[in-house]
Order: structure tokens, then C-alpha cells, then sequence
């Protein structure tokens, strides 16, 4: 065995027993399956209209309804309201067909409750001026459009998700995929600077050479990478298959088209390789794991961004921030890959945003090598930006 | 004789502050070579070159007849002197990945090592489990695991109880005596001026002394007098130095002085039980030789 294979299985096999490593591939799923389920849970409570007692005074005398109380005086409906009989009452004034005014009185102020209320008043009002009409077209003024979408290309027709689905697939996919490479090159920063602090770095570098350390290390935390995505999809696809109703939802709306899980796979591996290549050289500068985590949380900020401004991406998939997002190396894998799931990116995007990927890890892995190198053993002592410079040319 | 490594103007700064300064030396095959001098002389860094762990800023090294590669690095065995494993690994485990690291399977070798150091009984024992001078062990075992024709040992007694300072000692000697070439750097001059065929002294990063040590000691004169003693030493004629340490001194003579009417002046002074006319202690030729410089 090649000595960076050797260290490439000594790294996976050593991180793979890490409670950290656990916590990340079970825990935060969960986590968010959790908070997600709970989320919906709370849209089902909230969407029971139960509690709503409204009156009305009819000033205009056009208006019948028997879900609502009528009142003749205004007096008796304030007074109701007042001891709790009614939660609100509206008041229909004679010029309301000219002027559409509406005048409505609650015993409490809440937002959320002044929609409802308001839908319902509007179904009230609709029904009773539409009352001469048939009931389909009724329906039609209530809900003029249901859109279905469709993309025309020389492809053919697709059809296009909606609803949900459409915003999940992309969150989700970048959140994990974001998550990974940010749990397997933490690892590498973590086993950089504890093998410098711990000194065993000297004993390794007298059996293999700098870039055979950084190669075994960054391919064996990749394959971890790799291990933890593959384990999710596992999860997650014995878990639709366990459930049918899922599994229906799931084949009739999401559609992961092969060539995105490609691109996926070549965008997860470039960007790995960028944030591992940057971990190793943190590592090497810092003296501290606390100090290299600093650091690094700059770069991890910039791998964030595309999530942080996931909703821009999502609503405007080929604004400019998206465009600009999907181009830049740190950020282009989590951007592009969720404007690929939502549009059609044009093919020069995309090949501008991976050569500029591919470019950019090489030269990220040649400078990390030359940075581990020159400051490795410089202990407890970390080297200013000059210094750096100047061992970076000198190797 | 067949060389074993060879150094030639070796130089390296850090951040313009000189660190090695143009150092030669050569080891033979099958020497026991000790590289010598005080904390910060940069004995560490001459051996971080060696390894290729750092690159000089210029000068030449070739180990074993070649410059260094990834194979040659198979025929080293390094023990550095700021020790540290892998603490959540266990001993085999630590062993076998740092043998697998040179291209080794070790395992028969790691288990008559840990038999031969007393460690076998911890073998599945994590590191973290082992007390300084257990792991100090596992290190050394880690240094020779894959039978390394040239042996790299950087202080190797630091830390070790007399026990197992005397159980590295034989070792270092039985792997002298299979003809492994061996670099024992220390600042603990006394300890390898028994042990060495020959010595490089180096004093903030330039040699000072190179050459064997009976040679060395040799050129500087048998003005020492080695003496056990009770009673009051005060100043003696003749006697530029002396190193009391209670009933036992070593006097350093001025030079031409006759050792014979010291020891009347002695023997006037104190009762003395043991009186050796003797060559300096390698100790005290470093001491005079960074005093003169």
C-alpha cells in the first residue's frame, strides 16, 4: 500500500469512531426532521378555525348568512364583545358597495386572527353578492388560478415541481451537503493542529513526506465525507420505503435528475477538496485547535453564504447574487447546486463556475502544501502574513 | 570506511536570525555518532534537515549513499525529542500504523520489542492509560519498529528513571553492536562520552569540536585531576578551577603545572582517598571551548 493510502485508511478508520462524527451524521438529521415535524405539526393546530364567534350589523340589508350572528343594533354587539359572547363583529356601512369598506371590531389584537377573520368575511360578502350566480363560478372568483408549470426547451416538455417540495429539495440537499464538507475538513483542521500539538507530526514526517501526509489525510477525510452522505441517503430512502404515503409524495414531486446528482458528486468533491486544502494550511499556521478554529470560521462563514442567502437564491435563481454566488469557488458548490435544482443554468455558467472550482483547489492544495511545510514546526509561535509569504516562495 | 551519512555546509535562518551556520560532518557506517551541545544550539534542526522535515537554506545531505526520498525515509528510525502519540490509539495500534508508515509489517517485530522493554502486558492499553516514561517506551520501540539501518535518537534519556535509562543505554549499545549506524544527539555531554565513537559539539549553530572523543580529550590535555576527598578544599597554586561537589572535585591545572606537587599541596589539606590524573570531561572542554570563543 502506497504510505498516503496508509494514512488515508488510518484517518478514516480512526474518524469514523468519533462521537463528533456521529452527532453530525445522525443527530442534526434528526434534529431537523424534528424541528420540521414540528413545525407542520403546529400549522395543523393553527389551521382549525374553532374559537371564532363573529357577529354582524347589516346596514345595507343585502347580507344573510347563518354562520355569523346578525345583530340590528350595534349597541347589543359591543356588549356581547365586551363579555366575551363574540370574539369580533363587523359592521357592513350603507355605501359599502361603492366603497368596499368593511369595519371590524375584535376583543384582542392579533395579526394572524385578522386574516382569518378576513377570509372568512370575504367568503360572507362573495357568497352574498355572487348569490344570483351558479355555484362553479363562485368557486372560480374564489380560486381564479391553480398554475401548473412548464419548461419548453429542445429537450422536450417537463414538467416542474411546485408547491413545498420545490423549496426543501434545494435547502436541504445544500444544508447536508454544506454540513459534510464542513464536518469532514473540521476533522482535518482538528487532526492537523492535535498532531502538532501532541508532537506526533515530526514522527510521521520522518516516514512520509509533506504532500503524502496532506494527500492521505484530505482522500481519507473525503471518503468520510462521502461515508456520512451515502449513509443519509440510505436513511433517508429506507425511511420512504418503509412509508408508502411518503414514498407516493416523494416519486410524484421530487424530481433529482441523474445529471444533478453528477454535477452534485463533482461539486461536493471540488468543494471538499477546497475547504480541506484550506483546513490543512489553518492547521499548519495555528498553534491552538481554538486559534485554527477562528481562522477557519472565516472561511466556513464564506462556504455559508449561499444558505444564509438561501432564500434570494431560491426566489430569484438567476439574479445577479445567485450568478455571482454560484461563480465565486468558496461558495460556488452550495449555490450552484441549488440553482440547479430549481433552473435551467446555462451551460457556460457552469463550465466557467468548475473550471474556476477545479483552478482553484489545485492552487489552494499546492499553496496548503507549501504553508504545512514551511510553518509546520514552527511551535508555538505563528508566523505573520510576510513570513508566510516569503516561506511560501522559498519552497 | 563506507560512509553513512554525509553533511556539507549545511545552513539554515529562521527569520533572519542564523540558527545552523555552514556545519560538516560525516557519520561512517556502523558508527555510534554523538551530536552535541546546549538547549538552542540547533542540534534539532540539524536532524529536521536530515529527515527532510525541513529544507536547509543551502549545503548538501546524503544518507546511505543517496539524497533523500520517500525509500530512504524507510531505512530511518527517528526518536524526536518532543515526544507525543496518538492518545486514543492503543499500543499495537500505535505501533502497527507507524510501522505500515515505513512500509513495514511489524507486527512480530513490535511484540518482541515490547517483551524485550517490559511493556508486553500494556500492549492493549491506550496510550493515554500509560504513565511518561511507559509511553517515552512505546516511542522508541515506534523509532526502531521497522529495522532502520541509520537511527536518529534526540535526547533519548530525557525523562527516563535510572531503570529504564540504563534498559535504553544497553539497547543503544546492542544496536550498535548489529552495526546500525547511530546519531544520539544530546546536551548531556556525560552521558554520550562513553557511549559515542565520535562526537560533533555545536554552540549556537556552529561546530566547535568534531573528531573522537579520546582524541578530543587528548588534544586538550591531561590537565584534570580527578579527586575523592574529605575535608575543606580552599584555593590551590597551580589549580586554575575547580569543580567541588562535596568529597569529590575535579581540579583543572593551569597549564604546566605538575600534577605531582598538587597533590603534596593536597595531601597537606585534606585527607585524600583517591587521586587520578585524568583526561577533561567532555563537560568541561565545551565549557572552555564556548568561554575562549
Amino acid at each position: 500500500m502506497s504510505k498516503w493510502a496508509t494514512i488515508a485508511k488510518h484517518e478514516y478508520l480512526t474518524n469514523i469512531k468519533r462521537k463528533e462524527f456521529l452527532f453530525v451524521t445522525f443527530g442534526i438529521p434528526l434534529f431537523m426532521f424534528a424541528t420540521m415535524g414540528i413545525s407542520f405539526l403546529f400549522m395543523g393546530i393553527g389551521s382549525h378555525d374553532v374559537g371564532y364567534k363573529i357577529g354582524y350589523i347589516d346596514r345595507t340589508g343585502q347580507f344573510e348568512t347563518t354562520n355569523f350572528t346578525k345583530y340590528t343594533n350595534e349597541e347589543m354587539a359591543r356588549k356581547d364583545l365586551l363579555d366575551n359572547k363574540l370574539t369580533n363583529y363587523f359592521v357592513i356601512p350603507e355605501n359599502y358597495t361603492a366603497t368596499g369598506r368593511i369595519l371590524i371590531y375584535s376583543s384582542k389584537k392579533n395579526f394572524a386572527d385578522n386574516l382569518k377573520i378576513e377570509e372568512q368575511i370575504r367568503t360572507f360578502l362573495l357568497a352574498n353578492l355572487l348569490k344570483n350566480e351558479p355555484p362553479e363560478i363562485i368557486q372560480r372568483i374564489n380560486k381564479p388560478i391553480i398554475g401548473e408549470y412548464y419548461t419548453l426547451n429542445d429537450k422536450g416538455l417537463t414538467n416542474e415541481d411546485n408547491g413545498i417540495t420545490i423549496l426543501l429539495v434545494p435547502i436541504v440537499f445544500s444544508l447536508l451537503f454544506t454540513l459534510s464538507i464542513f464536518t469532514s475538513s473540521g476533522f482535518l483542521l482538528q487532526g492537523v493542529v492535535e498532531e502538532k500539538e501532541n508532537r506526533i507530526i515530526e514522527v510521521i514526517l520522518s516516514s512520509v513526506s509533506h504532500k503524502e501526509l496532506l494527500q492521505g489525510k484530505i482522500i481519507g477525510l473525503g471518503a468520510l465525507g462521502l461515508t456520512q452522505i451515502s449513509m443519509w441517503l440510505v436513511v433517508a430512502s429506507s425511511l420512504i420505503l418503509i412509508n408508502p404515503v411518503i414514498l407516493l409524495l416523494v416519486v410524484s414531486q421530487i424530481h433529482i435528475s441523474i445529471s444533478l446528482l453528477v454535477y452534485a458528486m463533482f461539486y461536493f468533491a471540488l468543494g471538499y477538496l477546497i475547504f480541506a486544502s484550506i483546513m490543512a494550511g489553518v492547521g499548519a499556521v495555528s498553534t491552538t485547535s481554538r486559534e485554527g478554529q477562528q481562522i477557519a470560521g472565516i472561511f466556513s462563514l464564506a462556504g455559508a453564504f449561499p444558505l444564509m442567502f438561501a432564500q434570494f437564491i431560491i426566489t430569484s435563481p438567476n439574479d445577479v447574487l445567485a450568478r455571482a454566488l454560484s461563480i465565486f469557488p468558496l461558495t460556488s458548490p452550495t449555490a450552484m447546486i441549488m440553482r440547479l435544482s430549481l433552473t435551467e443554468v446555462p451551460l457556460y455558467e457552469l463550465m466557467i463556475s468548475l473550471i474556476l472550482l477545479v483552478v482553484s483547489a489545485y492552487f489552494i492544495m499546492e499553496l496548503s502544501v507549501r504553508i504545512f511545510r514551511a510553518s509546520l514546526l514552527m511551535y508555538g509561535k505563528k508566523p505573520t502574513i510576510q513570513e508566510l509569504i516569503k516561506y511560501v516562495r522559498q519552497s | 570506511m563506507e560512509r553513512s551519512v554525509e553533511v556539507s555546509h549545511l545552513s539554515k535562518s529562521y527569520n533572519g536570525q542564523s540558527v545552523v551556520k555552514d556545519i560538516s560532518f560525516d557519520i561512517s557506517k556502523g558508527e555510534v555518532f554523538g551530536l552535541i551541545g546546549p538547549n538552542g544550539a540547533g542540534k534539532t534542526t540539524i536532524i529536521r534537515m536530515l529527515l527532510d522535515i525541513i529544507r536547509p537554506d543551502s549545503g548538501e545531505i546524503r544518507i546511505l549513499n543517496d539524497t533523500l526520498s520517500g525509500e530512504l525515509k524507510n531505512k530511518i528510525g527517528y526518536l524526536p525529542e518532543e515526544r507525543g502519540l496518538y492518545k486514543k490509539l492503543t499500543v499495537m495500534e500505535t505501533l502497527l500504523y507507524l510501522g505500515a508508515l515505513k512500509d513495514m509489517k511489524s507486527k512480530e517485530r513490535a511484540l518482541m520489542f515490547l517483551d524485550k522493554m517490559g511493556m508486553f502486558p500494556h500492549k492493549d492499553k491506550k496510550i493515554s492509560e500509560l504513565s511518561k516514561g511507559m509511553q517515552q517506551k512505546i516511542q522508541l520501540i515506534a523509532a526502531l519498529i521497522h529495522d532502520p539501518e541509520f537511527i536518529i535518537l534526540d535526547e533519548p534519556y530525557s525523562g527516563l528513571d535510572p531503570v529504564n535509562m540504563k534498559l535504553v543505554k544497553d539497547l543503544i549499545i546492542e544496536l550498535g553492536n548489529e552495526g546500525k549506524t547511530i546519531l544520539i544527539s544530546t546536551h548531556m555531554m556525560d552521558q554520550v562520552e562513553r557511549m559515542c565513537d565520535r562526537i560533533f559539539m555545536i554552540h549556537k549553530g556552529k561546530g566547535v569540536l568534531y573528531g573522537s572523543v579520546d582524541e578530543i580529550r587528548s588534544r586538550y590535555g591531561k590537565n584534570t585531576v580527578l579527586l575523592e576527598f574529605e575535608g575543606e578544599l580552599t584555593n590551590i597554586p597551580g589549580v586554575r578551577k575547580i569543580n567541588n561537589s562535596g568529597n569529590y572535585a575535579e581540579l583543572i591545572l593551569d597549564q604546566g603545572a605538575d600534577p605531582r606537587e598538587i597533590l603534596k599541596i593536597l595531601a597537606a589539606m585534606v585527607r585524600v582517598n583517591k587521586f587520578e590524573i585524568s583526561m577533561p570531561s567532555l563537560n568541561e572542554i565545551f565549557i572552555e571551548v564556548v568561554e575562549g570563543t
